[in-house]
């Protein structure tokens, strides 16, 4: 599910990586207050346990092999601030040791693998579990939030795939939420098996979860869950033949306009192509400029 | 037990090796981001790309079988768009071709990037660009840990294969797999308490020291203006 570079075009890639900026901003910051000293270790411990966790496959259908995600586990354990702060660091060390996934993509998958799987599975595994469940009714909540955190994924990579031109939405989203749905039966096992040897041995740890959340984390996870599936209702209540089209009238990324095959002309392309390198570049310099500046500050 | 599949070539010496850490995030960041600029007909720039690419790996002295290797990522994509391409009439050959160049090329500076530039190193120039301490430090223990967890991951592997022959059900290989990750999990967790507790009494303070970092220096700002000149002409010959 890690979309590479390449497959998305730059209207969809670079407001995703601002959105996910702004996300990972807004985590660090309410994790200063919340994670005094000892939940660092421990979030790094997780996200190299979740990462290691790839290593170990199992066999799914045609010779493929499938391991588990993590995302609906880490937002048990942590909660979902904690947990997406984790999770981007697993999706960063993919991206980086394994060239799972990409540089300028990395904002999209930061966004489908850690802030909709995180909130989405916290969602799920809330609304299940309760107040305070016993270990059968823990158990279904958590495999419930495995399933759910992968299909939600999956359908929100789904629409970026669709939304930039790659693979239609009539393709892209039975294969994509098809195929995790099976996934995610072995992901829901997992999430809910490794819980409850975790609630055996150590309660502690499980109930970790309850005390890390606030009104923003229910807001957040309910439009993070809910904002793909308006799309998709949007693009299927409307009479256009292709789903594709509408969506993308929908959500304003082209004028309505009968026959036009291309996705955005070529005029029209090169010049959001040029002035997106030269916002890209522009940042980029920022930055460094920035960062060169306080270092010399810094030295007398 | 013996790990390789982590920043492998960064302890190479050559004059990409060289560079600061910034340097390189900004540089391939930028040629990236113009990579996927780039419309599909743009021919000559993709040939331009290609040399450039050649040149960075010649110089990044990187063997040729292991880029190739890690190329193999995006494979699961091209198979989607494959699949989906009898849907869509109006893409040809020379859109998928787009497709696979575009994201091949991304592929390979992100190799380039991350080996040619040691992690800690990058984990500190990633800091200083602004990036939050939380996410830093969370990168840093992940890769501090990583290697003890695969480990322990191995060992964990081979005693079960030890005992057992060929695959099991799918249901109890899953059962299998669960006791085995919860194990981990409750290990690893009280593992990363114990050095919590060691780090702290040894004057831990949130921060991970570098060994010799490489300053910023005229290397970058010749790397830096080289890929400023190289993506000037590629805004030339493609507009």
């Amino acid at each position: 599910m890690h979309i590479p570079d390449g497959f998305l075009t730059a209207g969809v890639a670079l407001p995703l990586d601002a959105v996910s900026a702004a996300g990972v901003l807004y985590a660090a910051r309410r994790l200063k207050v919340e994670a005094a000293g000892r939940m660092i270790p421990v979030m790094g411990m997780l996200s190299a346990f979740v990462f290691a966790a790839q290593m170990l496959n199992f066999p799914v259908l045609g010779g493929t092999s499938g391991h588990l995600v993590g995302g609906a586990l880490l937002a048990i354990l942590l909660g979902p601030t904690a947990g997406f702060m984790a999770m981007a660091a697993v999706v960063i060390a993919q991206a980086l040791f394994l060239q799972d996934g990409g540089l300028i993509a990395l904002g999209a998958n930061l966004f489908n693998i850690g802030a909709v799987a995180i909130w989405g599975g916290y969602l799920v595994y809330r609304l299940a579990a309760g107040i305070d469940p016993g270990p059968r009714r823990a158990a279904a909540a958590a495999f419930a939030a495995g399933w759910f955190s992968l299909e939600f994924s999956a359908l929100s990579c789904a629409l970026q795939l669709a939304l930039s031109g790659v693979v239609p939405l009539s393709v892209g989203v039975p294969a994509m939420c098809g195929y995790h749905a099976l996934i995610g039966l072995a992901e829901g096992a997992l999430t809910a098996g490794i819980l409850s040897i975790v609630r055996g041995v150590r309660p502690d740890l499980a109930a970790q979860a309850r005390s890390l959340t606030g009104l923003a984390d229910w807001v957040g996870a309910m439009v993070l869950v809910a904002l793909p599936y308006v799309l998709l209702i949007l693009a299927g209540s409307s009479d256009l033949p292709d789903p594709l089209e509408s969506l993308l009238q929908a959500s304003g990324l082209r004028a309505a306009g009968p026959g036009s095959q291309e996705l955005l002309s070529p005029e029209r392309m090169r010049g959001y192509a040029l002035s997106a390198t030269v916002i890209v570049i522009v940042i980029a310099l920022i930055f460094l400029g920035r960062s060169l500046l306080r270092e010399k500050r810094e030295r007398p | 037990m013996k790990h390789s599949f982590i920043d492998r070539y960064a302890e190479l010496d050559s004059p990409l090796h060289a560079l600061e850490a910034r340097t390189k995030i900004v540089g391939f960041t930028a040629l990236t981001a113009a990579v996927l600029m780039l419309p599909p007909a743009a021919g000559t720039s993709f040939l331009l790309f290609f040399f450039l690419v050649a040149i960075l790996m010649g110089v990044s002295q990187i063997p040729l079988e292991f880029i190739a290797g890690r190329t193999l990522m995006i494979l699961p994509f091209v198979l989607l768009a494959a699949i989906a391409a009898p849907w869509r009439n109006d893409i040809g050959f020379a859109w998928f071709s787009a497709l696979l160049t575009r994201s091949l090329l991304c592929l390979v500076f992100l190799v380039l990037l991350t080996n040619t530039t040691r992690f800690a190193e990058l984990l500190r120039g990633l800091r200083r660009m602004g990036v939050p301490r939380v996410l830093v430090l969370n990168l840093g223990f992940l890769y501090r840990y990583i290697f003890v967890l695969a480990d322990e991951i191995m060992r964990m592997r081979l005693a079960s294969e030890c005992r057992r022959v060929g695959r099991l059900p799918l249901r109890r290989e899953l059962s299998l797999l669960t006791s085995m990750l919860g194990t981990l999990l409750l290990r690893s967790f009280e593992r990363a308490e114990r050095m919590y507790q060691a780090m702290l009494s040894r004057g831990y303070s949130a921060d991970f020291p570098v060994a010799a970092p490489r300053r910023f220096s005229w290397r970058d700002l010749v790397f830096l203006f080289l890929v400023a000149l190289f993506l000037y002409t590629i805004g030339r010959t493609s507009a």
